[in-house]
Order: structure tokens, then C-alpha cells, then sequence
């Protein structure tokens, strides 16, 4: 539940619209409710989206959180 | 979403369709991929003609009688002509036997025969029950559902707006949560809505400042619902000054999802503004609509009246007056 916490953190941070799709659903990647129930286990692949102005970073800000393992390893 | 087909294992599974296997587990892996039946009778008979081989097969007392007036050899044939299209399992109703020729006739192309404990008419309702939302179009939206009144209010707005909070406000003065933040909504037969939640997450929520919390344990059980039809769509926005909001009421705005049209209300936010209550007006309105009362057209209607016999009157008095 931690990483799902910190990803709706970072994402909420941006004024773009963001989604977290996994198989074929696709959730708001601002809430945390949606993140859980996607239930993305650690080893599965997710695809991040996002609108609007600042999308460049807030992807570049999510894909670095998740390529850092949320954190975890440090 | 994608569709998952329904396997005859899971189908048989179903407790309330009260299903038993007449010849073992043959055929159990066949999958069903839509939720229409078929009753057989003529492709028995020999005309296979439009005849649907993807449909669950249903034999019901009517065919059942027809098998057993044939002669064993007729009976094979007929068997052969409904089984060799591959359908995807046969169902005999009303715990009859199955004839050992219709068995046989299975156990070659591998389908799997099931009888019910359930009369046909039990049976096709029970199954409609379970098929029809499982293969309904469905999509999952980001918003909240709420039960106000009865009416369901699928309350919808950017994140952060106050969506769960309006929720939880609506929850305490005793109206029922259906799911937060991420709806699943499918669409019933003649352009029903219907909205549920993901089992584990349905009845948590999240409000900022606090973290996740369990609406059932906190408000109890007559808070939560499992699922609801969505009747009313709200969307919650910042307030804007260039925007133009609803001041009459007469004309309905409406909203499309997945093919259903539903009356939409946009709400703006401002500081002070009560929406609870307002959500709750929304659906009293709505249900004072439903027993064919819309105020605000009834207003104009009498304005429109009164300045009809004022109009009347002045004529009489100019004619008086030349």
C-alpha cells in the first residue's frame, strides 16, 4: 500500500490528468482508493499517462519513484 | 474493459442455478461469450436453419417430450443435429433424465449436458441474472456513488474537488455509500445503468488529512450499498465566473455514459455553499420529476397563466374606456 500512497503523492503534485492503466484498466493515477484496487504487485507492469500541461514531468517524476523501487532500496 | 467469457465449470459452479453434470466433466472447459439462450425445439425437429450453435442450449419439458416420442435411431439423429454445431453445453430443466441416445451423442463432441433442479422459466431468469451484467458493456469511471433518497447520484469532478468529502458528509446524515473514487458501471438491458465497486476497495475511502478509512465499520452496515442504478450525474467544478450555471431549471441537461442518457447537473464550488444539501435537492427533485412534478416548469406555467389574464383584463378595461 506504501508505493500506492507515495505514486498518488507525486501525482498529485501536477495539474495534469493522470492514469495508471494495468491489463485493461485504467484508474486515476490521483487516487489512492483506484491505485489499490488495480493491485499492481511488485513485478508487474503498468503504463503511465498523463494530460495536460506539466504531463512531461509528471510522467518523467512517476517513472523515476518507480524505477527507485518507491524508494525502498535506499 | 474486456469481456471475460464464462467457462461451463464456473457456470455449473453458480448455487443458484442448481446445476449437476449428467456426464461427468466433459466438456466443463467450453467457455459461453454472450448471455443469450436458445431453446432448440426446431433444430431437434431438423430445421437448423438461423440456427444460433454459440447459445447455451436449453431443453426444456416441450423438447424433452418431443425426444422421448422418437425412436432411439430419431432420437440420435436428433441429438446430432443440435450437438454437431459445437454449442457450448446443453441444459435440461426440471431434473429430467437426459436420454442415454442424447448422452452418447454429447460425450462424442464433447459438451457437456447439465440438469436443473429449477423449472425452464426459474432457470432462464436465474441465468439472465447472473449473464446479463457479466457480459453487459461496462467501464469504470472516476467518480462516487451514493445512494441519496434512493436515487442514485454519481457524483463526478476533478481530484481533490471534494468528491469523497461531499460523500462522507452524505454518509453521516444516514444516505448510503455505494463505491469512491472508482466506479465500475455496466449497462442493463433497455438503457439501465448500474453501478458497483471493486470488492476489496468498494467501501473504503479516502479523505485528505486522514487516510484510508472503512465506511462500514465507522457509520455500520445501513451505510453501504453493493450496487445502485445511477440515475442522477453531478459534476463538481471550481466556480468560474465566465461559466454559465442552471438558474431555472427548466431545461434538463443530460450526460451520456456508455450509451445511457441521465439528467447532469454541473455544481460549482464556493466557500460557504452547503453541498450536501444541495446533492440531497438534487435528488428530491429528481424523485419529485419521477412522480410528475417538475417545479420549475410548473412556475412558468402559472407566470405564463397570470400574465395571460392580465392581458384578458386589460383589453376589457381599454375597450371600456375607448
Amino acid at each position: 500500500m506504501r508505493p500506492a500512497g507515495e505514486m498518488v503523492r507525486i501525482a498529485s503534485g501536477f495539474h495534469a490528468d493522470i492514469s495508471i492503466v494495468k491489463d485493461d484498466l485504467s484508474v486515476n493515477g490521483k487516487s489512492i482508493i483506484a491505485l489499490i484496487t488495480l493491485a499492481a504487485e511488485s513485478g508487474s507492469s503498468i503504463t503511465i499517462r498523463a494530460e495536460g500541461e506539466d504531463a512531461t514531468e509528471a510522467v518523467d517524476a512517476l517513472v523515476n519513484i518507480v524505477e527507485r523501487n518507491f524508494g525502498e532500496d535506499e | 474493459m474486456k469481456i471475460q467469457p464464462v467457462s461451463i465449470r464456473e457456470l455449473s459452479g453458480r448455487k443458484d442455478l442448481r446445476l449437476s453434470a449428467a456426464n461427468g466433466i466433459i466438456g466443463a472447459e467450453k467457455e459461453i461469450s454472450n448471455s443469450e439462450i436458445n431453446r432448440p425445439g426446431l433444430a431437434l425437429a431438423g430445421f437448423t436453419g438461423r440456427f444460433t450453435p454459440n447459445r447455451i442450449q436449453i431443453l426444456g419439458e416441450t423438447e424433452y417430450t418431443y425426444l422421448a416420442s422418437l425412436s432411439a435411431e430419431a432420437r440420435v439423429a436428433a441429438s446430432e443435429h443440435v450437438l454437431s454445431f459445437g454449442v457450448p453445453c446443453v441444459i435440461i430443466t426440471k431434473t429430467l433424465q437426459p436420454p442415454r441416445e442424447l448422452l452418447e451423442v454429447a460425450d462424442k463432441y464433447g459438451t457437456a449436458v447439465l440438469i436443473t433442479e429449477l423449472t425452464t422459466d426459474e432457470f432462464l431468469r436465474s441465468l439472465a441474472e447472473f449473464l446479463e451484467p457479466h457480459f453487459a458493456p461496462r467501464e469504470s469511471v472516476h467518480a462516487t456513488l451514493v445512494d441519496v433518497y434512493g436515487i442514485g447520484l454519481l457524483v463526478t469532478g476533478r481530484s481533490g474537488i471534494g468528491k469523497s468529502e461531499t460523500a462522507l458528509d452524505l454518509v453521516e446524515r444516514g444516505h448510503r455509500l455505494v463505491a469512491d473514487d472508482l466506479v465500475s458501471v455496466y449497462r442493463m438491458r433497455q438503457g439501465v445503468l448500474m453501478g458497483g465497486g471493486n470488492e476489496q476497495m468498494q467501501h473504503y475511502m479516502e479523505i485528505r488529512g486522514i487516510g484510508i478509512i472503512d465506511v462500514p465499520s465507522l457509520f455500520g452496515i445501513r451505510s453501504i450499498r453493493i450496487r445502485k442504478r445511477v440515475e442522477v450525474v453531478i459534476r463538481l467544478e471550481e466556480w468560474d465566473s465566465k461559466s454559465v450555471y442552471e438558474r431555472v431549471g427548466i431545461e434538463e441537461q443530460t450526460t451520456t455514459i456508455l450509451g445511457v442518457e441521465l439528467p447532469y447537473v454541473v455544481l460549482p464550488i464556493v466557500p460557504g455553499k452547503n453541498l450536501t444539501v444541495v446533492a440531497e435537492v438534487i435528488a428530491l427533485n429528481h424523485l419529485l420529476k419521477v412522480v410528475g412534478k417538475n417545479s420549475a416548469a410548473e412556475l412558468n406555467d402559472r407566470l405564463i397563466e397570470a400574465m395571460r389574464k392580465s392581458t384578458a383584463n386589460s383589453i376589457y378595461d381599454r375597450e371600456d374606456f375607448e
